[in-house]
């Protein structure tokens, strides 16, 4: 049977890195963090803030890359179905999913002279 | 009828800087200048970065004969600022994917251009043709039910504006598609995009009073005919769900029933 005759064809990496959805809209990179801490070994965390332009569905969400496979299980047992609170106390229920694009930002940093 | 507009703040400075420079200014021809001003910003800054990837993201803020062009201009930035180009990609991909959960057309412009958007940064290499197929996939399958008398509050039977966005996509960067493993990728990709398609046509909501838009019939036609001229398209629901089978028995002899299912949805979720 036809295998691997694409030599392209790379050995599927682990998906490691994964997205914490539906936070409160208001809530701060700070807080997230309190509310989580510690996170488990990971090399890459981005929180992002809603656009606001889109209507009804504006909730911050988080990024974080993995460094151990394990380690997601254990979060998203914990974080998946999660209650986040606003300020206003309502209640926002995280999802945890793997982030359909895995790239990260490459770890050599250039320093821009401008 | 939409709500009274809320009384905006007043946006600081720097954000109207950047949301002026990036969605207003540019164009192919001042590009250069603007990259400059885009990599003197304090990156440092959290606040700053954050509105700047926002804007960055927002391919459907600028015109159409900009977009490339702010696409460019974002892949050139990432060289400097390496955050930028998985933060813009991830704003994107989230944007879709609210796109698909709540399907109300108030958007389907916006999200037009959104997908073009996404096309324009992968032809700039922000992401893989892997990366595009995720989407593509997601548009067909993502809360679809496969049958009619299961109608999907998501994917709900009038609301076509999924083929279109396929073909918005594709039109962008299909065209690349054209060899090794990203060629056989389209090429099974139309079979499931075809499939999904007479799906929708074929919907009995659809009837003589109330027919399929020609529209969106002429789009895809024209959309498959491009990316493949000589391909011979399926005429019914049924031989959709043929070629599927077959691709399954050829393709995935030693995958169970699981598999295969994981496989079509190309579905990273881990909640379902």
């Amino acid at each position: 049977v036809n295998k691997n005759k694409d030599k392209k064809a790379k050995p599927q990496r682990p998906l490691t890195k994964i997205i914490l959805r539906r936070l409160p809209a208001t809530m701060t990179e700070e807080a997230f963090l309190e509310q989580v801490s510690p996170i488990p070994e990971h090399d890459y965390f981005y929180f992002a803030k809603p656009d606001t332009s889109l209507g009804n569905n504006i909730y911050s969400r988080a990024y974080i890359n993995f460094v151990n496979v394990d380690d997601i299980y254990l979060f998203r047992d914990k974080f998946d179905g999660y209650v986040f609170l606003d300020e206003k106390g309502l209640e926002y229920v995280g999802i945890v999913e793997y982030a359909p694009f895995q790239r990260i930002p490459k770890k050599k940093k250039k320093k821009d002279p401008k | 009828p939409e709500a009274p507009a809320q009384p905006k703040e007043e946006e600081a400075p720097m954000h109207q800087f950047i949301r002026k420079i990036l969605h207003e200014d540019l164009q192919k021809t001042n590009e250069e200048k603007i990259l400059r001003l885009m990599r003197k910003l304090n990156w440092e800054d959290t606040e700053v970065s954050t509105v700047a990837i926002l804007h960055l993201a927002g391919g459907w803020r600028v015109r159409a004969s900009a977009r490339r062009a702010l696409a460019r201009l974002t892949a050139e930035l990432s060289a400097w600022q390496e955050v930028v180009a998985p933060a813009v990609v991830d704003t994107i991909m989230e944007e879709i994917r609210l796109t698909l959960e709540d399907p109300h057309p108030r958007y389907n412009q916006r999200r037009i251009a959104t997908v073009r958007y996404l096309g324009e940064l992968y032809n700039y290499k922000l992401l893989d043709s892997r990366d595009v197929f995720t989407v593509l996939y997601s548009f067909i399958t993502f809360g679809v039910s496969n049958d009619h008398s299961n109608v999907s509050a998501l994917d709900p039977p009038e609301n076509v504006f999924r083929i279109r966005l396929v073909c918005a996509l594709l039109e962008t960067c299909g065209a690349y598609f054209n060899s090794g493993s990203s060629k056989k990728r389209l090429d099974y990709f139309l079979v499931f995009f075809q499939n999904y398609y007479w799906f929708k046509y074929s919907d009995p909501y659809w009837t003589e009073e109330n027919k399929f838009p020609i529209y969106v019939k002429y789009i895809y036609q024209e959309c498959l005919s491009t990316l493949r001229p000589k391909l011979t398209l399926f005429e019914s629901w049924q031989q959709g769900k043929d070629a599927i089978e077959e691709l399954r028995q050829t393709l995935y002899p030693e995958l169970g029933e699981e598999d295969y299912e994981n496989e079509e949805q190309g579905e990273d979720s881990m909640v379902d």
